[in-house]
């Protein structure tokens, strides 16, 4: 059995050379076990969207589809403007993203560079701050946006991202940033670099695996928003694909391949994007492999 | 440039200056704004609000539907966050270790999270469908009949929660971190002392996680409070019964279909104040267990 490189952190040095069944079952079976139930729900996505219309209900538990047919993606687009509503979601996460990821860095960036008195009190303040739940805002803010003009495009829809998403996004920033020694924010500093090039040019570049990580989450987030789309939305032709998917629904209550393949296309995208950065959040060492290139 | 140390503490504020003012514009003002609106008798359609004194209070005092909210919200926090917060810590430790493929573990209990919400909870229509769906199969493979989950006041609860807890990569993640920092010299003095893998747990991996599983239960207690709306909105629309017409639900409602702005400003209040309230008691619990020093 080959150990990962950090496992003497784990405190099984003694265990490290016997490989007894309830060793294996401890460290593959049941993990394996919970794998497989958080896949699962992604796996009756699939299996769902690959039955034929039409077909009685499943008598017992289906692994596998029966007869596997693409019909249903084939009948998404005839259904409602798909192309229409994916190319509107892929705007606005090409505005919200690099949004996203501008504003979690720079006030990461901030709170590498406060004080660690100062920083306690931003971050006590920040949860302060935090405690307000976003739906009990959802009334007022739209108000502002009602009030500013702006509601039926795609400006509020930025709103969350402009809060930089999430404040574990900040997070990943302000622990990444922490690897950056003081040293070389000097020395760019005596070189007569001001504060953004140095953020820019020395900072940044050293915590790429974290930028990576950000802008994937920040994908997710904003690919799959929906309460701000059917706050904002009205018009039809501008809906992204969350909002179709839910329109979708209220079309076809009962074409369940269909409502599978609509949701497998909506969740496509960001599974794929997440496996970009698995190696980074998901890493043995996650805080090593955010500052250092993610390559272990 | 001269008097770098001394600026250094003002350049650090500069540059959390753009995330003070999105907060300061969509966070702190609407928040102050519930409180003004929530006097007045605006419905969100027209740009006169008129001062109302308390009729909204008196209204909300009086109000059937806001305490089946009350409820719902209340049991949803009660049962979703200890779930969440478990399925989080447990597997989180459970998968910490380096072990051979042990990431592709971690991915597959990652993967529910990065689903959009919408698609989680039309899949949940499908799994949770009586007929159809797997989950009533699954139960069947064992001989029991099998629920009809959404069209029944307690099980349409309890479907919610079982929905909310596979989104639980935050929490996972922050846990995975805060687990790799621990010492790993306490625990090879433990295995030392003859401590098995549940007297680490007990003894060392949970009083020393303490203060970052307190910080994830305030957030996820935040979190559970806002993120059932969309699996309520899609899976219930707070029925059966308004088992599930939560606190954010309700708002909606009043807020954006039946033109009660100014009413939905108070209830917002209410969710405000309910929160903080959550919070406190956890907090006074964990000072009085003695868990943060």
């Amino acid at each position: 059995m080959i150990r990962g490189p950090g496992g003497h952190r784990f405190g099984d040095v003694r265990l490290s050379g016997r490989a007894t069944i309830p060793r294996i079952i401890g460290r593959f079976v049941v993990p394996a076990l919970f794998a497989a139930l958080f896949a699962a729900p992604l796996w009756f996505m699939v299996v769902g969207s690959l039955r034929p219309a039409g077909l009685p209900p499943p008598r017992t538990l289906e692994v596998l589809p029966p007869e596997p047919t693409l019909a249903a993606y084939a009948r998404l687009p005839e259904l409602i403007p798909l192309f229409r509503y994916l190319a509107n979601s892929a705007l606005v996460v090409a505005l919200a993203v690099p949004l996203t990821v501008a504003v979690a860095s720079l006030t990461g960036f901030g709170l590498r560079l406060l004080t660690p008195t100062a920083r306690r009190r931003v971050v006590l303040g920040l949860l302060a701050v935090l405690l307000v739940p976003v739906t009990a805002v959802w009334a007022t803010r739209f108000e502002l946006f009602r009030l500013a003009g702006v509601v039926d495009t795609y400006l509020p829809l930025l709103a969350p991202a402009a809060l930089a998403g999430s404040p574990f996004l900040v997070l990943l920033y302000a622990w990444s940033f922490g690897g950056v020694p003081d040293s070389q924010l000097w020395a760019a500093r005596l070189e007569g670099a001001g504060w953004l090039t140095v953020w820019r040019r020395v900072a940044l570049p050293q915590v790429r695996p974290a930028t990576l990580a950000v802008a994937v989450l920040a994908f997710t987030f904003h690919w799959a928003n929906f309460i701000d789309p059917l706050l904002y939305l009205q018009s039809g032709d501008r809906y992204t694909y969350p909002l179709g998917l839910q329109f979708l629904r209220l079309l076809n209550p009962t074409d369940w391949p269909l409502l599978m393949a609509g949701s497998v296309v909506a969740t496509v995208p960001c599974v794929l994007v997440f496996l970009l950065a698995q190696r980074v959040l998901l890493n043995d060492d996650p805080l090593a492999a955010l500052r250092s290139g993610g390559r272990r | 440039m001269t008097g770098g140390r001394n600026r250094r503490p003002l350049t650090g504020w500069a540059f959390l200056a753009p995330y003070a003012v999105a907060v300061a514009l969509l966070v702190a003002l609407p928040a102050l704004l519930n409180v003004g609106y929530a006097f007045t008798d605006h419905t969100g359609l027209t740009r006169d609000p008129r001062f109302v004194g308390l009729a909204n209070v008196r209204r909300l005092l009086d109000d059937p539907f806001l305490l089946d909210s009350l409820r719902a919200s209340l049991l949803h926090v009660a049962l979703a966050v200890p779930v969440r917060l478990l399925a989080a810590v447990g597997l989180a430790l459970l998968l910490a270790a380096p072990r051979p493929g042990g990431r592709w573990f971690r991915v597959a209990v990652y993967l529910p999270t990065v689903v959009p919400d919408v698609a989680l909870a039309v899949l949940f229509l499908w799994v949770l469908n009586p007929l159809y769906g797997p989950l009533n199969q699954l139960l069947g493979l064992f001989g029991h009949p099998g629920f009809t989950w959404l069209a029944d006041p307690t099980t349409a609860r309890l479907a919610v929660v079982l929905m909310l807890a596979f989104p639980i990569g935050e929490g996972f993640v922050v846990v995975l971190a805060a687990r790799r920092l621990l010492d790993g010299r306490l625990y090879e003095a433990a295995a030392l002392e003859g401590c098995g893998p549940f007297g680490q747990l007990r003894r060392l991996t949970l009083p020393l996680l303490a203060p970052v599983l307190v910080l994830l239960a305030v957030r996820d207690t935040i979190l559970t409070l806002q993120v059932n709306f969309v699996p309520a909105y899609v899976l219930t629309d707070g029925r059966p019964a308004n088992a599930t017409l939560y606190l954010p639900v309700y708002i909606f409602d009043q807020a954006f279909e039946f033109s009660g702005f100014a009413y939905g400003a108070l209830i917002s209040m209410v969710l405000m104040a309910v929160t903080g309230v959550i919070i406190t008691g956890l907090l006074l619990m964990v000072r009085r267990w003695r868990v943060l020093r």
